[in-house]
């Protein structure tokens, strides 16, 4: 593979927050090279900071150094409309219940991105969506106010959301925490379809980064394996070899305050 | 006996200066604290307009962008805080129009100082009572529970989600209040003047004024220039815009914990009422020169 197919690329990244015992910035530098196609999960244990890492991928986070190219570009020197627009060809599924707009259905939320982007009006835009709509189990639950809903459905239309936009690269914030075998297998078999190349999508394959702590619930679906350990972020190659040896990714960080 | 009260006199001197030192002392500190407040006072006030001109900004760059999402949040903003308080501004029309335009109205011509009747009226209740009451009002009603829904939005991540999705949240969250809440606060201002100088002529004929319902209106309308309207207009709009965004301010500032809520509430009272006077004394001067 060829420098061009490089999607998101981090390189010497600071992130700094508050983190507990007056720790400043995570473990790093953090470096990472994402190409086109590949299905990466980054491994570690609470609170050692995949979230933020997350963040900073799509710019949510401010670096204390180093620089986060998306596509080749920049993020930092990415505002406004350019932002948003390398935005729309990201998805980041938040984790837990996925920060949906907690005054709104099932619906509207995952409508939101469509209607704002295209001007269309929700009754427009539900057509437009109808087919992840039912895909993904939905369908039902158009009309249901969000806060009414589960967490593994709520984190469903979280995916539905950021799937609705068609995105190139898909962040995902610890996927399988907490769901039942059933939505689990859901999950795989989808974040598989998307990997493969799902037919909404053009048939082009999505490239995913997950986040976990739990990696064995995802091994199968990812070829990479990235570890946040006390020295930073580590390239440990594939995945089964990851889990094979004795890593200690499960260390524990420094947990956010 | 002398060192004694010398003694004495020493000690009583001592404990006046203890006790002088103590309270410009305390003095101090309290002058200190004040100026702190005001300076803390200063810098929201800074960041409160920093945040109306971003907003303003994105009204004028972003404009006809999302239109049909945009025209929704609008038409929400306008139908909380203008339609649903529309019975409350009419039942504080009513009050206002009992209390104030009638009595004042009746006074004046008992006194026999009817002639001054319409300039009164224009400048108490069309210029100043009525838009800053409808301001209060939507504070009051509308504006606290929106500092709650925006701090806990804020702090479920919700505005972060908005960022991911390549939303803007000014133009998402800001601008439909600043637009929604300053078009809502010109309309109920037109009800309040409406409902109050009706009210007001209806309990002064009913106490004897001898005069006409035209007539009254006709001193009203000739005591307003047509300089009042857009004057008026800009005003009570402006109101309702800083309302907006003291509100914006205190909701989106920082994330709020559950507790954290009402304090941040009581604040965006207190801000608002000051930002709304001292906007509203830039216009004195304007007047007194008309």
């Amino acid at each position: 593979m060829n420098e061009a197919e490089t999607i998101l690329e981090l390189e010497s990244v600071v992130i700094r927050g508050r983190w507990r015992d007056g720790v400043e910035a995570l473990p790093g530098p953090l470096s990472l090279r994402v190409r086109r196609g590949e299905t990466w999960l980054v491994l570690g244990g609470m609170g050692s900071g995949k979230s933020a890492l997350l963040e900073a991928m799509v710019g949510l986070r401010a670096l204390g150094g180093g620089t986060v190219r998306v596509f080749g570009r920049e993020l930092s020197g990415l505002k406004g409309a350019e932002l948003a627009a390398m935005r729309r060809r990201m998805g980041l599924v938040f984790e837990g219940r996925g920060r949906l707009m907690s005054g709104m259905t099932v619906l509207e939320n995952v409508t939101l991105p469509v209607c704002y982007h295209g001007n269309v009006d929700v009754e427009a835009a539900a057509v437009e969506v109808g087919g992840w709509m039912e895909e993904m189990e939905l369908e039902g639950l158009a009309d249901v106010g969000v806060g009414r809903l589960g967490m593994a459905w709520a984190r469903r239309v979280a995916l539905a959301r950021a799937v609705v936009q068609g995105p190139e690269l898909l962040l995902l914030d610890d996927p399988m925490g907490g769901l039942d075998p059933v939505h689990a297998r859901w999950w795989r078999g989808f974040l598989g379809r998307l990997r493969d190349g799902h037919p909404r999508l053009g048939g082009q394959g999505v490239t995913l980064v997950m986040a976990t702590g739990s990696p064995r619930a995802l091994m199968g679906l990812a070829g990479r394996c990235a570890v946040m350990t006390g020295e930073g972020l580590r390239d440990v190659g594939g995945c089964k070899d990851a889990l094979g040896r004795d890593e200690a990714w499960t260390d524990e960080g420094d947990g956010e305050e | 006996m002398r060192r004694e009260r010398a003694v004495a006199g020493v000690g009583q001197a001592g404990r006046a200066g203890i006790e002088l030192a103590g309270r410009s002392w305390g003095a101090w500190v309290r002058w200190t604290r004040w100026a702190f407040r005001l300076g803390g006072g200063v810098n929201t006030a800074r960041e409160v307009g920093a945040l109306g001109l971003i907003a303003l900004g994105t009204l004028v760059t972003e404009r006809g962008r999302a239109s049909r999402v945009m025209g929704r949040l609008v038409q929400e903003q306008v139908l909380r805080a203008g339609v649903r308080l529309l019975p409350l501004v009419c039942f504080l029309g009513v009050a206002m129009g009992a209390v104030i335009v009638g009595q004042t109205t009746l006074l004046l011509e008992q006194v026999g100082q009817g002639a001054v009747l319409g300039p009164l009226l224009a400048t108490v209740v069309v210029r100043e009572l009525a838009p800053l009451t409808a301001a209060l009002v939507v504070l009051a009603r509308v504006g606290t529970a929106t500092v709650a829904e925006l701090g806990m939005s804020r702090a479920s991540g919700e505005v972060e989600a908005l960022e991911v999705l390549g939303i803007d949240p000014v133009h998402y969250l800001v601008v439909p209040r600043l637009v929604g809440f300053s078009a809502a606060v010109v309309c109920l201002a037109v009800y309040l003047v409406l409902v109050s100088l009706g009210t007001g002529y209806v309990v002064a004929f009913v106490r004897g004024l001898e005069l006409r319902p035209m007539e009254f209106a006709g001193m009203v309308a000739g005591a307003l220039s047509w300089v009042d309207f857009p004057l008026v207009g800009l005003k009570t709009a402006g109101f309702g815009a800083l309302t907006s965004m003291v509100i914006c301010y205190h909701g989106l500032a920082r994330p709020l914990r559950m507790e954290e809520v009402g304090e941040a509430t009581t604040r965006t009272v207190a801000h608002t009422l000051v930002a709304c006077l001292v906007f509203d004394a830039v216009f004195m001067p304007v007047y007194m020169v008309l």
